[in-house]
């Protein structure tokens, strides 16, 4: 009889791939990944909300929780284990440099350089913007519609922030990804397009608007968001700010079995960090890729199937045909 | 080992023919893609240019699995004096379009195991994995340049192999 299953060994994976989701920081609500519903998606195309970082690598993860003997008897022996703590730590680097990975990377806020208005002072945040203008109505997340003397103030192959103006709110700022906590009213009206993760490169100007060469995060602008230029990115070391995300991990076996490391929320750990790695390995002094080094600590949700507080879910998809 | 190198070179094989279908050889009167297994074929006095050439080489097997693992290493090799039309000044030109191909070739790195001794062929269980190449340098010799690659190619023998 002909058999229709194998034994699988352990699984042979070539990388990491790295998703992350927004957490909603008002009302402390992350992105949950259910394998047995979404596990089978094509890795180049993740389930809304979730956002493709690329391969990712050097994945370490790391459970510091403690546990504790329950002693008794005489001489005391171990009668039970209690968990004392609750902790994980995540680390790898990103294979690439965006808006995303080095807000992730970083252990503040990150912040969009907004494009300086003429003769303004230097500042190590960016100099007073460009006034920013106002998207029109029938703007979607990869096409901003703009007056045409507005559209002529943008190029193809500028960046752009589009966002709201900042009013004197104080809490978490940015929707739908809070990009900082704002402690007291400021007075800078660019604040939240400083901080938002709405950013996208410009594909084609036209007349009538702008198209992107991605989609906003933010998804279709709301009105009143307004559009400016941004020049490049900064994030300081410091401040009080933490970035919290959901975060998902899935390395694909040879056999096409997937494995996920869902870790609902992440909070980055330390400041900003570099690794480099030269190109060639005979040439350790010549051309070196710059990569970004992400330290995350995993904070607890409850779960509430049991109501058990936990900070990570590994998920296994056997590959097909074989014996589990 | 010979249904994941016979699916190996039959996934290439379907691959070149759709990056780049006007690479094609004449053997034995028909026409081909341009991508042959030597062990497979009349011995050659020369490597043929513009083909792709599959010649196996080391084979490793660990047995210590739930499933025996087999690695067979590839070795592809390929050449070429760029076109007459040229008088073959576009050679340098036509061997990047080779190494292109490979590279393109080679991707995914993965393939379902078939057998392809059974007529038509057979699926199996398992699927046929391989690494990045080895791509070794560039060898000129009067009017060719050449080429070779090594891939070590994996597979989990099954129940019948």
């Amino acid at each position: 009889m002909t058999t229709n299953w194998f034994s699988a060994p352990a699984p042979v994976a070539r990388r990491v791939r790295g998703y992350f989701a927004p957490v909603n920081r008002v009302t402390q609500t992350p992105v949950l990944f259910d394998a047995s519903e979404e596990g089978t998606f094509s890795l180049d195309a993740p389930p809304a909300p979730w956002i493709s970082l690329g391969w990712i690598q050097g994945l370490t993860r790391k459970s510091v929780s403690k546990a504790s003997p329950l002693l008794t008897g005489i001489p005391a022996s171990t009668l039970e284990q209690v968990r004392e703590t609750l902790e994980a730590q995540v680390s790898f680097q990103f294979l690439s440099w965006t808006k995303l990975t080095m807000a992730l990377a970083t252990g503040s806020q990150h912040m969009n350089l907004l494009a300086p208005a003429t003769g303004a002072a230097a500042a190590a945040l960016g100099a007073q913007a460009t006034p920013a203008v106002v998207a029109q109505g029938g703007s979607t997340a990869s096409s901003i519609a703009l007056a045409s003397a507005d559209a002529a103030k943008f190029t193809a192959g500028s960046m752009v922030a589009l966002d709201a103006d900042y009013t004197g709110q104080t809490g978490f700022v940015g929707s739908p990804v809070a990009g900082a906590y704002v402690r007291t009213a400021l007075t800078d009206v660019d604040y939240i397009r400083r901080i938002t993760f709405n950013v996208a490169l410009v594909s084609q100007v036209s007349s009538t608007g702008l198209t992107l060469a991605q989609p906003l995060l933010g998804g279709i602008p709301a009105t009143g968001a307004k559009v400016q230029a941004v020049t490049g990115f900064v994030d300081r070391e410091g401040g009080s700010f933490y970035q919290e995300w959901s975060a998902l991990f899935v390395m694909e076996g040879s056999q096409g079995e997937r494995i996920f490391f869902h870790y609902p929320r992440l909070q980055t750990l330390a400041g900003a960090e570099e690794t480099v790695s030269p190109l060639d390995g005979k040439h350790q002094n010549g051309q070196a890729r710059v990569m970004l080094k992400g330290q995350f600590l995993a904070l607890p949700v409850t779960d509430p199937l049991d109501g058990e507080r936990v900070v990570c879910y590994r998920s296994f998809l056997p590959a097909a045909n074989a014996l589990v | 080992m010979q249904n994941a190198k016979d699916s190996f070179y039959m996934a290439l094989r379907t691959r070149l023919t759709g990056i780049n279908p006007e690479r094609t050889t004449l053997v034995r009167g028909a026409l081909r893609p341009g991508i042959l297994v030597e062990e497979a074929e009349a011995p050659f006095s020369q490597l043929p240019n513009d083909v792709f050439v599959l010649r196996w080489l080391g084979l490793g097997v660990d047995l210590d699995l739930g499933s025996a693992m087999a690695a067979a290493e590839c070795e592809i090799l390929y050449q070429t004096c760029g076109t007459q039309s040229f008088g073959g000044l576009d050679r340098g030109r036509a061997l990047s379009a080779m190494d292109e191909e490979l590279v393109a070739m080679l991707q995914p790195f993965h393939i379902p195991k078939l057998n392809y001794a059974a007529t038509p062929p057979a699926a199996m269980l398992t699927q046929v994995f391989w690494d990045e190449p080895a791509i070794g340098p560039l060898v000129a010799q009067r009017d060719r340049l050449s080429r070779s690659a090594k891939v070590m190619v994996y597979s989990y023998q099954e129940q019948g192999e």
